[in-house]
């Protein structure tokens, strides 16, 4: 469809949104169909007008993020003048196309790519023209790919790490592979991200068992499953078990009176466990949670989940590698890491990256209503992180409960320490 | 129907069915958004499936968005009206909105769906209990102990109704009930907590602290807890006020020579200790940390504690020093105690 096509639904919707212009939905139902029908800038146009109303709005920001995309893409929107082929960009670097009904993205993009007074991306590098392999998105993370948090790193590397390179020196030490370790911390922390991590160093010794497994286990078929599991990986020996989010497979069965399916997956789960602490037959457990305080204590007793490691908000160095791996493929200028990385101390790995989509969105609505690429720069991540506080609070809040009346045993003090240090508890 | 159609049918049913349960399971873990994801995925196939919209209804009501909960349960009652589910859910959303007669209409039809199933009886109970209708809840309730006798449950349910009412036979039969819920139940978390509450009210509070740390240790995620913690200490500080008015008219007396004002000071510093160890004889090592943590939590406890503390320094002075009339700072302080709490009660009444 071409763009001068008549098209009465959109002309009645376009002068309803002229009528109405703080009609939020309105407006957006409108920029879907502007971009479905292939009318991408005009689209962006709107759900920066939408996104001006509602700040932070999800429905407009989806929007935005999939008007970008499409504008990216070389070849979607069908408006696109064919007599700039895709394959020959370089060509329209000083000569501008004289009429362009549509904007365009990488031409922009282009255009500012020869401003001389642009800046390097990150300020700690200047004079380094590269910086797309500090951290490319590899399809699989090594530990190495995990900025800061070295206690941890040291922790799992001692735990099992070590004992799984060098099992028969392990053995001598009477230290060989098994048992369980439980990470917890605050939700977005990379609890997730370490262990996926670990997989990256350990390779075929590793599996993963996730929430939906786990939920699969739930419709009837469950602990054959569950035993199926622990089977494999005693075959599989030495190797290590990563049960995600294990709230949802070992939690209280107090709390678990009206499903006895649900009781049974946890009574299972705690015979395997003990199987493997007696027979040492190298198979370690690693878990994840972010309430450990909901899991059956007797998953904490000694030979099963007997340690547990704290995963706390990124440290300095973590910060600055999540900001870098978020901003990296972005049209930035002038970012000063330095900076942004002391503004945002206890945010999470998640809440970095949606500040950095925050940011991004801001820079690109600019961008979309003066048709010129204004590249992302450091203010528009600090003025996000003004606007997007830590998710981490409740989480804390509660440990803080936890770590007064559910420490008798001492096994949360690793969090207190850490509350006291930080002035909570 | 061909009989292909008939197998296709069958294998959605099945899929709808596992979807509800799904939701059901993710509900029970407390992943309520993955819980409502997978319901409301699940509807976009079937919309009038009442198990799922069902499911959803339950997620929305732990989520306390009651609104589309009850929205979600009046279609459940649509789709199939004779449904005792959908009624429940209906009734308990409706309570929570405050629409307290049609929520006892919805939780009556409940019971006369199925008068033989604790559930139902207990939607009913928790309609009437919300609307203040005390009396009938309870009747409701001992209904609820009658059908399921082993479930910690139907005690508990018995016991929140009784703690209710304001009479000491009620409070009697709510401390029987939560003992009884402990024994089906050592580790009911809320159980313990409510008959702490007890203690407390019956002017308990060494056996309402101990009580409340053991419900700590159960689910240290619960955040009110540690607020019934600062309660019970608030009214541990009148206590503290009071002795400590009367003593202060005791050391004045006393205060004409030295060696009177030492010998005064000594013996409420010695009788202070005394009441002080008898109070707290027996709690647990971590009641330190929890009591310290709760005064911290509340601004204008962290302040009373403080003013206290000093009111019994100002006697260790006194003994020190044998001036007696110091005491009369003790009075100047309790005052403006007075006055503080006077103006928090109004300022919290108000919120
Ligand atoms: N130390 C880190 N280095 C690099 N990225 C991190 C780090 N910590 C967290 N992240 C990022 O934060 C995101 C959220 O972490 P995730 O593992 O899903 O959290 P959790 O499992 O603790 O809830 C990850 O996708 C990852 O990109
Ligand atoms: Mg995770």
């Amino acid at each position: 469809m071409s763009t001068d096509a008549p098209d009465p639904l959109l002309t009645s919707l376009l002068a309803a949104v002229d009528a109405a212009p703080d009609d939020v939905p309105l407006r957006l139902h409108v920029a879907e169909l502007l971009l479905a029908r292939g009318r991408g800038a005009e689209a962006l146009q709107h759900c920066s007008r939408a996104l001006t109303a509602a700040p932070g709005d999800p429905p407009a920001r989806g929007l935005l993020r999939r008007g970008t995309a499409a504008l990216a893409a070389p070849q979607s929107p069908q408006s696109r003048p064919p007599a700039v082929p895709p394959a020959a960009p370089a060509a329209g670097g000083t000569e501008r196309p004289p009429a362009r009904p549509d904007f365009d993205w990488r031409q922009a993009e282009e255009d500012v790519a020869d401003v001389p007074q642009l800046e390097p991306a990150f300020v700690e590098e200047a004079g380094d023209p590269v910086v797309e392999d500090v951290l490319h998105a590899a399809p699989t993370v090594r530990l190495a790919d995990v900025g800061g948090m070295e206690q941890v790193k040291q922790r799992l590397e001692l735990s099992f790490l070590g004992p799984m390179r060098n099992p028969e020196m392990a053995k001598a030490f009477g230290k060989g592979l098994a048992g369980g370790l439980l990470l917890y911390g605050p939700p977005g922390c990379g609890k997730t991200f370490l262990a996926r991590a670990v997989a990256g160093e350990l390779g075929a010794g590793f599996s993963e068992v996730g929430i939906s497994d786990v939920l699969d286990m739930w419709m009837g078929r469950s602990e054959r499953n569950l035993a199926e599991i622990f089977r494999v990986a005693r075959r599989k020996a030495p190797h290590v078990l990563f049960l995600d989010e294990i709230d949802a497979l070992g939690q209280k069965r107090s709390h678990l009176t009206h499903s006895a399916g649900l009781r049974n997956v946890v009574n299972q789960l705690l015979t395997e466990m003990d199987s493997l602490s007696g027979k040492n037959d190298g198979v370690f457990v690693l878990g994840a949670t972010n309430h450990p305080w909901d899991i059956d204590s007797a998953l904490r007793r000694p030979g099963r989940f007997d340690r547990m490691l704290l995963v706390l908000p990124p440290d300095e160095p973590a910060r600055e590698a999540i900001l870098r791996h978020n901003l990296h493929k972005r049209p930035i200028e002038g970012i000063d890491l330095g900076k942004l990385v002391k503004a945002t101390d206890g945010y999470s790995g998640a809440d970095l990256a949606h500040l950095c989509d925050t940011a991004a969105e801001r820079a690109l609505a600019d961008s979309v209503r003066t048709g010129r690429v204004r590249p992302l720069t450091t203010k528009d991540v600090l003025t996000a992180a003004r606007e997007v506080q830590p998710s981490t609070g409740p989480w804390f809040a509660t440990a803080r409960n936890v770590a007064l009346f559910g420490n008798s045993d001492g096994s949360y003090d690793e969090l207190a320490a850490y509350l006291k240090k930080n002035r909570k508890l | 129907m061909s009989e292909e159609a008939g197998g296709r049918e069958h294998a959605h049913l099945d899929e709808v069915g596992e979807a509800a349960r799904r939701a059901e399971h993710l509900r029970a873990v407390g992943r309520l958004d993955d819980a409502e994801r997978v319901a409301r995925a699940g509807l976009t196939a079937d919309p009038d499936d009442p198990r799922l919209l069902g499911a959803l209804s339950a997620v929305l009501l732990n989520a306390q968005r009651h609104e589309e909960g009850l929205a979600a349960a009046d279609a459940a009652v649509a789709a199939l009206p004779d449904g005792e589910r959908g009624h429940r859910l209906r009734a308990l959303h409706l309570s929570m909105l405050g629409r307290h007669e049609e929520a006892v209409q919805a939780g009556y039809r409940c019971v006369t769906l199925l008068p033989e199933e604790p559930a139902a009886a207990t939607g009913y109970a928790r309609t009437l209990q919300r609307a203040g209708r005390l009396g009938d809840a309870l009747r409701v309730a001992q209904r609820v102990v009658e059908l399921a006798p082993d479930a910690a449950d139907s005690h508990l349910l018995l016991a929140d109704i009784a703690s209710d009412m304001p009479d000491p036979r009620s409070r009697a039969v709510a401390r029987r009930a939560y003992e009884q819920t402990l024994r089906l139940d050592p580790e009911n978390a809320a159980a313990r907590h409510d008959l702490a509450v007890l203690d407390a009210v019956g002017h308990r509070p060494a056996r309402a602290l101990r009580g409340l740390i053991e419900a700590g240790r159960m689910d240290p995620a619960e955040p009110t807890t540690i607020r019934t913690v600062a309660a019970v200490l608030w009214q541990l500080s009148w206590r503290l006020r009071i002795w400590l008015l009367v003593a202060t008219i005791g050391q004045i007396a006393a205060a004409q020579t030295v060696t009177g004002s030492r010998i005064a000071a000594a013996v409420v510093l010695a009788a202070s200790a005394g009441l002080g160890l008898l109070t707290l004889r027996d709690l647990p090592r971590q009641a330190l940390p929890v009591v310290r943590g709760a005064i911290r939590t509340d601004r204008a406890l962290t302040a009373t504690y403080l003013a206290l503390a000093y009111c019994v320094l100002v006697y260790v002075l006194i003994l020190v020093s044998g001036f007696g009339f110091m005491a009369v700072t003790v009075w100047v302080v309790l005052i403006g105690l007075g006055w503080l709490a006077l103006i928090i009660r109004i300022f919290r009444r108000r919120r």
